[in-house]
């Protein structure tokens, strides 16, 4: 296992080499530690239907997109085996251009880099994904795209649909974030406690639906998690 | 055993009310577990992930009442705080009310570090006189005057509401001690979270059996005449019932026993009416069976200045 992703590390050239131990015991201490005791204590983010026992392999992970905190609330539901193994897929032309962002994100997010345009770089984003994905890594995905408007759910768009219609045996895991965009949203710095739900939903797997289908199918069930919640709270 | 109760700081009083908690709470829980197995329905399901929360509940309240008083007081202020943190995404704030909310949080621990410090006049005067200028004054300055009022009203009133009455709590480990009383403050507190909680339950419990005219049906169609009577009778009698925490006397006990009983069905309506205006019905997923942190504590938080003020007035003034 460990051998093939190294060759495979190096045959493309592209993908991140297997973590040291330094690095996964970092990962473990910062999001099973640090951000989860923030986010649980100081923060307020209650953890509702998280699973212990997941999918033992390669996990495609989405949500809703509205703030920064979202990739690291996703990281703190990860298995902690599989913490090294999950990267999170942020924007290029927003994080790659200062050198203290990329860093942060490649060191401590644990977050691969890709274009959000077409035809920027030499590898496709989504043959780049794959590769992740065959070399047996989990995703942490915004299908959104963007953080877009506070509290509420752009259309997805489809790297989802590609990415698992080729891959069907790879289990989609939908989680809903509400609130999280209160604390830290667009355009600020500093972190105010407001609270949040971190609602995590069963795994789709998908055997042959088409990426239309596929894409659908995710942002339907990400809409019926938020409705879901907003019903059971109706008076 | 009883060198290591008596290491723990416990006397009989606190033996007793922690035995009576325990026994109510397992009675309660067998009863839900029959319930559910014979007559399975919606409000049995309820009742049992209900008493399972209360199991937590009392817990954690009995653990950190009685380790040190230190850290009583820092749950107090965590349950302030996880109030307000609940409370301020209901009011829709803008992006630039955030930083005033940054000041209404920091006078949670500066409104504790008095009662702790025993600093009894500032305690009393910081929130309603000093923060009720700071923090209008703090949104003033941001120079953004549209819907301003609604702020100035709702942002000191939050502390009022969760801040200070809960802070007189952390008062009660101030007061002198008194000659023959032994259960100290802990045996207060553990006797006001003791008559709240049970008047949440009874108050529930009447209204369920032999609710029919509702006090405020425009509000909280839950709440009946028959619930708040029987339940404020019910915890008059067991606040005379279990004086053995208080120094009080028969009367005075069911004073106090009356009056919180009173009070928290206010704090109940009070928040009641605000979650209905917001259009939710509860205010967070803290508590499963309960909802949020405000939904449980609307009435402990009321009920825990009229509580202190009785307490000082009867035994210390």
């Amino acid at each position: 296992m460990k051998k093939s992703e190294k060759r495979e590390a190096n045959t493309s050239g592209h993908l991140p080499v297997a973590a040291s131990w330094r690095r996964r015991t970092m990962l473990i201490f910062l999001y099973k530690f640090f951000w989860r005791a923030i986010l649980g204590v100081v923060i307020g983010l209650r953890y509702l239907g998280v699973k212990k026992e997941q999918h033992d392999g390669p996990v495609i992970y989405i949500a809703n997109h509205n703030s920064h905190l979202d990739a690291i609330a996703m990281m703190t539901v990860v298995p902690r085996h599989r913490l090294h193994l999950t990267h999170s897929v942020a924007a290029q032309d927003f994080f790659g251009n200062s050198f203290f962002r990329k860093w942060s994100m490649e060191n401590l997010v644990n977050a691969v880099l890709i274009s959000r345009k077409r035809g920027d770089q030499e590898v496709d984003p989504i043959e780049f994904l794959d590769g992740l994905l065959q070399a047996g890594r989990s995703l942490i995905l915004f299908p959104e795209g963007t953080r877009g408007v506070p509290g509420s759910m752009g259309d997805f768009k489809r790297g989802v649909g590609h990415l698992a219609s080729r891959h069907p045996g790879i289990p989609v895991i939908p989680i809903y974030l509400d609130g999280l965009y209160r604390n830290l949203p667009k355009g600020r710095a500093m972190i105010v406690p407001f609270g949040g739900n971190l609602i995590m939903g069963d795994p789709l797997v998908f055997s042959n639906e088409d990426l239309n289908e596929i894409t659908a199918r995710t942002q339907e069930a990400i809409e019926k998690m938020a409705q879901d919640l907003s019903d059971s709270n109706q008076i | 055993m009883n060198k290591l109760i008596s290491a723990w700081g416990m006397n009989a009083e606190i033996q007793w009310v922690i035995f009576i908690i325990f026994c109510i709470l397992v009675t309660s829980s067998i009863a839900w577990f029959i319930l559910v197995r014979v007559k399975p329905s919606k409000l049995a399901t309820e009742l049992q992930v209900r008493t399972r929360s209360w199991w937590v509940m009392c817990a954690c309240f009995i653990v950190t009442t009685l380790v040190h008083p230190v850290v009583t007081l820092l749950g107090l202020m965590y349950l302030s705080y996880a109030l307000l943190r609940e409370m301020y995404p209901l009011l829709n704030l803008d992006a630039r009310e955030r930083n005033v909310v940054l000041v209404c949080y920091a006078a949670v621990p500066i409104q504790y570090g008095l009662a702790y410090f025993g600093m009894k006049t500032l305690f009393l005067a910081f929130i309603p006189v000093f923060m009720f200028v700071f923090i209008p004054f703090m949104l003033v300055v941001r120079g953004e005057t549209k819907g301003i009022v609604r702020s100035i009203s709702l942002m000191p009133y939050s502390l009022i509401a969760w801040v200070y009455g809960m802070s007189h709590l952390a008062l009660l480990f101030q007061l002198p001690e008194l000659q023959g009383f032994t259960a100290g403050p802990q045996g207060l507190l553990l006797y006001l979270i003791f008559l709240v909680g049970m008047n949440d339950v009874l108050q529930f419990a009447w209204g369920k059996t032999l609710g029919k005219r509702p006090v405020l049906p425009t509000v909280s169609p839950n709440k009946t005449w028959e619930g708040l009577i029987g339940g404020v009778l019910s915890i008059t009698l067991i606040a005379v019932a279990m004086r053995f925490l208080t120094p009080l006397n028969i009367w005075q006990a069911a004073i106090t026993g009356f009056v919180t009983a009173v009070a928290g069905f206010m704090g109940d309506a009070i928040a009641s009416g605000i979650k209905r205006d917001i259009g939710i019905k509860n205010s967070g997923h803290a508590i499963p069976g309960h909802g949020g942190y405000l939904d449980r504590l609307d009435g402990f938080s009321a009920a825990a200045a009229p509580f202190f003020h009785l307490i000082y007035l009867f035994c210390y003034h």
